[in-house]
């Protein structure tokens, strides 16, 4: 079991209110955990805490056995030691958001290329070709040339899944992905993900929908007040043993 | 009045012949203008020149355009070590001196509509760039500039409008340009407004043929513009 990550005492500030009070999160090789929480609990800060984009306040991230380059200041401020080795760190994950963040400049096609080109030097022919498997992989092979905005919701989510897939990352992180969709939109990126998930993809998941949590998640944790109130396999998250809180978060 | 005619198209033909003044004078002040502009930009991001430009931009853009033509062509260029330097070639060009005063003064407006377009990118659009790993440079290349100058085109356009105008100004310094030919056949046929009204219909030309320009690269844009 290869370790993807370990986080460790994870703990963030906005304006002197405690978003992240502790958090220590492990995930091996093909885990998927879904992240579940109320509104302000701190999923999301804590899933962005783990690429850097919200840098944490104390604590340590490994990822698949790289530090990430953290350090602090002599007024104990968060700072990044090493950029490079943070945009070395973040090529190997891939994140998926709520809004999708399709480049809105770029073509689908090259929305999907831009990383492996840009980021890790891979000839443009080699990414163009694999960005065409992908494109059919995620359902949506003859999109190559549209640009996002022709998208719908959820076309837009699948093309930037796919953009997530282009780098082969060793950890995939999803912020909220189906949570700007339509309903109807909704299952055909949850599908997607399923099938990301039956192939050993490592995913970390920031989603409200229980039911995908339950029968896709290898792990469900329970964020509420900035720490994991409890976790586990979603056959006990789910069953009669999961503690009363979590059992009062899916009760509302 | 049966010379009318004849100093109608005389008149046209001076003008036109002092439009590639106007059209070098428009071109070279874009480019030096949009070129300063984003060096502005740029410093702007940095701790030790941002306040530099700041100044520049407080500076060139708090003056009128004519007094700093005056104060280059009448004022740098009556300094003796200019005189005497080995720019004095360049400033005793009136069209040079103009072009100066023109691509400083207009670099302080460009800078501030790229300075609104840099700050009106979506996070989410850099927060991709980041999270793929993207080194600052590659960032810059590949979402930042490509992003900002979508948003910019308009506003940019716009200032190119009134740069084209602000040209006119250089026939204050002795520039033969449409404006200064015009006063020039004024000034021998005391005839006034038919000539200023050919010299406007010429502006208004350069104008719309900029606009059609522009209007055609932002309907190129489209499918990349935001949402």
């Amino acid at each position: 079991m290869t370790e993807v990550l370990r986080a460790r005492g994870i703990t963030k500030s906005f304006g002197g209110r405690a978003v992240l009070k502790g958090i220590d999160l492990d995930a091996h090789r093909g885990d998927v955990v879904s992240i579940l929480g109320g509104s302000g609990s701190g999923k999301s800060t804590f899933l962005r805490c783990l690429n850097l984009l919200e840098l944490p306040d104390a604590g340590s991230i490994e990822i698949a056995g790289t530090p990430a380059p953290l350090t602090h200041d002599r007024h104990g401020r968060a700072r990044i030691s090493d950029p490079r080795a943070l945009n070395a760190l973040r090529a190997r994950t891939a994140m998926v958001f709520q809004n999708f963040n399709l480049w809105s400049h770029m073509t689908v096609l090259d929305n999907i290329v831009a990383a492996p080109v840009h980021v890790h030097g891979m000839a443009r022919a080699a990414a163009v070709e694999r960005a065409h498997g992908l494109l059919e992989k995620v359902g949506m092979a003859g999109f190559a040339a549209h640009w996002p905005r022709q998208l719908s919701g959820g076309q837009q989510q699948r093309v930037a899944i796919a953009r997530a897939l282009a780098t082969d990352p060793d950890l995939m992180l999803f912020d909220e992905p189906t949570s700007a969709l339509d309903p109807e939109r909704v299952r055909e990126v949850l599908d997607l993900m399923r099938a990301l998930a039956n192939e050993g993809r490592t995913m970390l998941i920031v989603t409200h929908e229980m039911a995908f949590a339950r029968d896709v998640s290898s792990r469900v944790v329970h964020v509420r007040d900035g720490v994991i109130e409890s976790m586990g396999p979603p056959a006990m998250m789910f069953g009669p043993d999961a503690s009363p809180m979590f059992r009062a978060f899916l009760s509302h | 009045m049966n010379d009318e005619p004849a100093f109608l198209a005389s008149t046209a033909l001076a003008i036109l012949r002092a439009l590639p003044v106007t059209v070098l004078l428009s071109i070279a002040g874009a480019l030096g203008a949009s070129l300063v502009a984003g060096v502005l930009v740029v410093a702007q991001t940095t701790r030790l020149f941002r306040p530099l430009a700041r100044l520049w931009i407080f500076v060139f853009r708090g003056t009128p355009l004519l007094l700093q033509i005056f104060m280059v062509y009448y004022g740098i260029a009556a300094l003796s070590p200019v005189r005497h330097g080995p720019l004095w070639p360049l400033f005793r060009d009136p069209l040079f001196c103009a072009w100066l005063a023109l691509t400083c003064c207009c670099s302080a407006y460009i800078a501030e509509v790229l300075r609104a377009a840099l700050a009106a990118i979506p996070t989410g659009q850099i927060e991709a760039a980041l999270a793929s790993g993207m080194g600052q440079m590659t960032r810059a290349r590949r979402i930042i500039v490509p992003q900002m100058l979508r948003l910019a085109l308009p506003s940019y356009g716009n200032e190119l409008v009134m740069l084209i105008k602000s040209t006119s100004l250089a026939s204050t310094i002795t520039v033969l340009d449409v404006t200064g030919v015009a006063e020039l056949v004024i000034a021998h046929s005391y005839r006034t407004l038919d000539v200023f009204c050919m010299a406007a219909a010429v502006y208004l030309g350069l104008t719309t043929a900029l606009t059609a320009l522009l209007r055609r690269i932002e309907r190129g844009l489209e499918g990349g513009t935001q949402r």
